[in-house]
């Protein structure tokens, strides 16, 4: 199995990045390329689907950090999704449910951005 | 030398101690955690514990190799297990100057959001995951991390 993979859909004017694999300070730089690209196409509304993501450490935490200012100025969001018990522990004991929109179910989330659309 | 090597040798059979060696970078962080995982369930950790520590010893080695080694791969990183009382214990001995970065406050985290900050995430997240932290230095630039975790 490959260390770190994104696949990547559009759906209702979103775009929805899925993980696979583990997130660490190693491949944390995959995922910042992606949004770099996802910035370049404009694409300011973004669901994150955790389902195979395996880890994550404090490097993929900061890659969320480092865009979610920037979607938000620009109408969007990054919203979350289907996280093992595992990766959600990791968000919660530094507190990040404050900033970030965290649901279970993906149509949980797309639901979320055309509420506030 | 080889005296040296076997008593160690034989202290860390005494000791029950396992130790594996990595060259310092972050490529070999998943070699880390595989390690301490199949510690962890030879010993019959519960997950979230398990979970809890694999995260603190990461953070700790990726702290090494950023700020210890500034990424330079040519150095080492040795990682030690240990159970003691009731304690998991993890030590992680490297070469560096006399500089305890976990003594670093953990920043204010509503300011941290209200100010879309980043970084620094990775001292607070080994304290919060472990019950103790110790850092000890020895001359000539011996420094060891020992992270404790009640099981």
């Amino acid at each position: 199995m490959d260390e770190f993979t994104i696949t990547e859909k559009k759906q209702d004017g979103l775009v929805i990045i899925c993980l696979n694999g583990f997130l660490d300070a190693h491949t944390s730089n995959i995922l910042e390329k992606k949004f770099e690209e996802l910035l370049s196409l404009k694409s300011f509304k973004i669901v994150v689907n955790f389902s195979g993501l395996t880890y994550i450490s404090s490097a993929g935490l900061g890659v969320f950090m480092a865009y979610i200012e920037t979607m938000r100025n620009n109408s969007g969001d990054i919203k979350l999704c289907n996280m093992s018990d595992k990766i959600f522990n990791i968000f919660d004991m530094l507190g990040f449910p404050v900033l970030f929109s965290i649901t279970k179910e993906e149509n949980e989330c797309i639901s979320k951005f055309t509420e506030t659309v | 030398m080889n005296v040296f090597l076997n008593l160690r040798k034989l202290y860390n059979t005494l000791k029950k101690i396992d130790k594996i060696v990595i060259s310092s970078s972050t490529s070999n962080l998943h070699l880390v955690r595989e390690f301490i995982e199949k510690k962890g369930d030879d010993l019959k950790i519960n997950t979230n514990t398990l979970n809890q520590i694999l995260v603190s010893v990461d953070e700790a080695c990726t702290n090494i190799i950023k700020h210890n080694y500034n990424y330079n791969e040519n150095n080492t990183i040795e990682v030690e297990t240990e159970t003691k009382d009731k304690k998991f214990i993890v030590t992680l001995i490297y070469k560096g100057e006399d500089f305890d970065t976990t003594k670093k406050s953990s920043p204010d985290m509503k300011e941290y959001f209200a100010k879309f900050k980043v970084g620094g995430l990775g001292i607070p997240l080994m304290k919060k995951s472990m019950d103790s932290i110790e850092f000890t230095h020895t001359q000539p630039d011996i420094n060891s991390l020992t992270l404790i975790k009640v099981i």
